[in-house]
């Protein structure tokens, strides 16, 4: 076991790079960053919730993330080690963006591809374990609504609305500021950790591996993942449940290292057992994915009807703060309910929110809340982008 | 001893000259502010095209819903909730589910009487 | 030449006021800006800290740029003779070039007649002009829109910013040798920076096109 956590030192540094520039503060959700203009900067890692926006937002690149790429090529090199990967939905349309392809290119085939070619022993996808997350997730709304509407059995089910628990910045920004609000909190873990826990027991069960020699990657568009993996709660495998994670830039920069020809790569499939994925678990990786491919499943379990148009449109968007009523009948109450849905995106807008509901006067069911503006897509961890056309 | 001084003519070659120049000025502060505003207004389209590469790859897939998906059928069948696709279950609870804040330290707690308990 | 015994006005008294006021908010301007970039703990410790010189260096910049707007606009007709002077280059200025105004021992020849600024002098009026508007258009959106411009364009305004505070520097250094130490044109100090007159005599001599220009005034 380790002794210090990533909680006490932070994943995000400034360095002496800093140009006082004051930038990064009217970035950072949560004031964490001090420091007046003209004085260098400095994190607060009490109240830093290791989103990474200020990382990707920097004019001089000046801050930097905690890297555990060597671990993860030492672990590579080990023939002793069972290495397997799981990767973010966000990942595959912004890594090409290393390579010199567009913006919004989906590499997902070339990626597992490299992966392989970078030894990994077995190439999952993230993408399984969000539509695990679903099932979990929203089944613990069902039962959240069935209690409210009195159904007998789901009386001990937690309070509504209900809020998302996959952005591991959310949760600890809730936990620091908001202690109030955790029981409104989706039970489940975030897809990563549930990947972990799964891959170190179910599938180091069926592929007969020792959960001891299995070494568990995860490539996340995000810097907050380094910190959640760390958690000391993050072991129920017996194990750490996700050994190390590498951010987009970082599989880039490995990539390159290794020499290999990204761009021309062929296109490989993720392998089976816990690597097949939907269009549901896709669209995680964007703000308000979460709510639409919970909606998708909600709806058909609950009305017992197939959905003829998988798209909730009204969910998508790239404002803040957006809310939208579905119409779900539940088959089993006979009655129709309208559930009223809230996306927010970027953490300094989900104060106003949180303070409703902790009023009562929230109107909402499920809340969706990403750190990051846009979503996981423009996480702490993804390529930086700084052209200016 | 003598003072001498500028005589005051004010022709219209310098008057052209001198309003030229503040108009330059003018212009060039357009020009740069112009450079502002046109990175302002692209700084985010990459989210958008990111956005749009992930709803493209969803409309790409055969299956567009979580509980269609055969393999997660089959780790609830086979795993979580043996014999059945029955989410939240006691398994699922332990491995697939967790606690925030002041709760931690409990959960930890469980979680190492669990490993003993397997061992 | 004949002797020419008397005295020119040739910095008015708005105009030496305001030369003194760019004069100092430049050099506090420089000064802290050295500090910010090479990071010199000394520097802003003058100023009470990195924080404070900060504020020092923002609100220099505004006497910067309101004190030079103020002074065109209450003295346009000057500031227009002004460019006029400097935007006039005939073969006289080229001559002066070519000569480099006689500073540099081993360029011979004879320096022709100059205007009331001398070919150096109006390049460096160019300079301080297009070099200042750039510090200032640079300057106010990485203080008053540091949150909500883009970094790349945050990051460019940085770099030109640096670059034309370099090059404005060595330029004023310069400036500084010629007219305050240099023996052949230090005399240029007084007028300036005190009661703005300069000796006929020698203003004859460096300005010969501009002191014909001039009218007499008995006393």
């Amino acid at each position: 076991m380790s002794t210090a956590t990533l909680a006490d030192t932070g994943i995000i540094q400034i360095t002496k790079a800093c140009k006082a520039c004051d930038h990064c503060t009217s970035v950072c959700p949560t004031g964490a960053v001090k420091g007046l203009l003209g004085q260098k900067h400095s994190i607060d890692y009490k109240t830093c919730i290791n989103c990474g926006q200020c990382l990707i937002n920097c004019p001089f690149g000046a801050i930097i993330d905690t890297s555990s790429v060597e671990q993860v090529k030492q672990a590579l090199n080990d023939s002793g080690k069972t290495v397997i990967v799981q990767e973010a939905p966000a990942v595959r349309v912004a890594l090409g963006e290393e390579f010199g392809m567009p913006v919004g290119t989906n590499v997902k085939g070339k990626m597992h591809a490299a992966l392989r070619k970078l030894g990994f022993d077995k190439v999952y996808d993230t993408e399984f374990a969000a539509d695990l997350t679903i099932m979990e997730e929203g089944t613990e709304l069902i039962h959240r609504v069935f209690k409210l509407a009195g159904v007998a059995g789901y009386e001990d089910r937690g309070p509504l609305p209900q809020f998302t628990s996959c952005c591991p910045a959310w949760i600890k920004y809730a936990e620091d500021k908001y202690p109030a609000i955790l029981p409104h909190l989706s039970s489940a873990k975030s897809p990563q950790q549930m990947f972990g826990a799964i891959a170190k027991t179910y599938a180091a069960n069926k592929q007969g591996v020792n959960p001891a020699d299995m070494v568990s990657v995860s490539v996340m568009p995000c810097t907050a993942k380094k910190y959640e993996c760390d958690r000391p709660e993050m072991k129920a495998s017996g194990f750490q449940d996700v050994d190390y994670v590498i951010t987009t830039r970082e599989l880039a920069t490995i990539i390159k290292d290794a020499g290999i020809d990204f761009v021309n790569l062929p296109d490989e499939e993720a392998d089976k057992l816990i690597g097949t994925s939907t269009g549901a678990a896709t669209i995680f990786g964007v703000t308000g994915g979460v709510m639409e491919a919970a909606l998708r499943t909600a709806y058909e379990i609950l009305s017992g009807e197939s959905l003829n148009k998988v798209e909730f449109t009204a969910v998508r968007g790239m404002q803040p703060v957006r809310e939208a009523t579905v119409e779900i009948p539940i088959k089993d109450l006979g009655i129709n309910l309208p559930v009223n849905v809230c996306i927010v995106t970027g953490t300094k807008y989900v104060d106003k929110v949180i303070e409703d509901v902790l009023a009562g006067r929230s109107k909402y069911h499920f809340i969706e809340v990403m750190n990051c503006p846009g979503g996981c897509i423009n996480g702490g961890g993804q390529p930086i982008r700084h052209e200016m056309y | 001893m003598s003072i001498f001084k500028e005589k005051s003519v004010f022709t219209r070659r310098q008057f052209l000259i001198g309003s030229g120049m503040l108009a330059a000025t003018v212009v060039i502060t357009g020009i740069f502010a112009k450079l502002g505003f046109d990175a302002y207004a692209v700084s985010d389209d990459y989210i958008e095209k990111r956005a749009a590469g992930l709803y493209n790859l969803d409309e790409k897939m055969a299956i567009r819903k979580s509980h269609e998906n055969s393999e997660i059928l089959q780790i609830y069948k086979d795993f979580l909730s043996p014999g059945e696709v029955s989410p939240v279950s006691e398994k699922a609870h332990h491995l697939l589910h967790t606690k925030y804040g002041k709760e931690i330290p409990a959960m930890i707690e469980e979680l190492h009487a669990h490993q003993h308990d397997a061992a | 030449m004949s002797e020419i015994n008397g005295k020119v006005l040739k910095h008015g008294e708005q105009t030496r006021t305001m030369h003194w006021m760019h004069m100092i908010t430049f050099i506090l301007l420089a000064l802290t800006g050295i500090g910010f970039y090479f990071d010199i703990g000394f520097i802003g410790g003058i100023f009470g800290g990195e924080a404070n010189a900060s504020l020092v260096h923002r609100w220099a910049g505004v006497v910067f740029t309101v004190g030079p707007a103020l002074y065109i606009l209450l003295n346009f007709e000057r500031f227009a003779r002004f460019m006029d002077t400097i935007a006039t280059f005939t073969k006289d200025d080229f001559g002066w070039l070519k000569t480099m105004g006689g500073y540099i021992p081993f360029l011979k020849g004879d320096v022709p007649p100059q205007d009331k600024y001398n070919a150096g002098q109006k390049m460096l009026g160019h300079l301080i002009i297009i070099g200042c508007l750039l510090m200032i258009l640079t300057g106010f959106p990485m203080w008053l829109w540091r949150g909500v411009l883009p970094a790349a364009f945050l990051a460019f305004c940085y770099n030109i910013h640096f670059w034309v505070a370099v090059i404005l520097i060595l330029a004023i250094a310069g400036h500084f040798f010629l007219a305050a130490i240099h023996p052949k044109s230090r005399v240029e100090f007084a007028s300036m920076m005190m009661d703005g007159y300069i000796d006929a005599e020698i203003s004859a001599h460096h300005n010969e096109k501009w002191f014909n220009s001039l009218q007499e005034v008995k006393e």
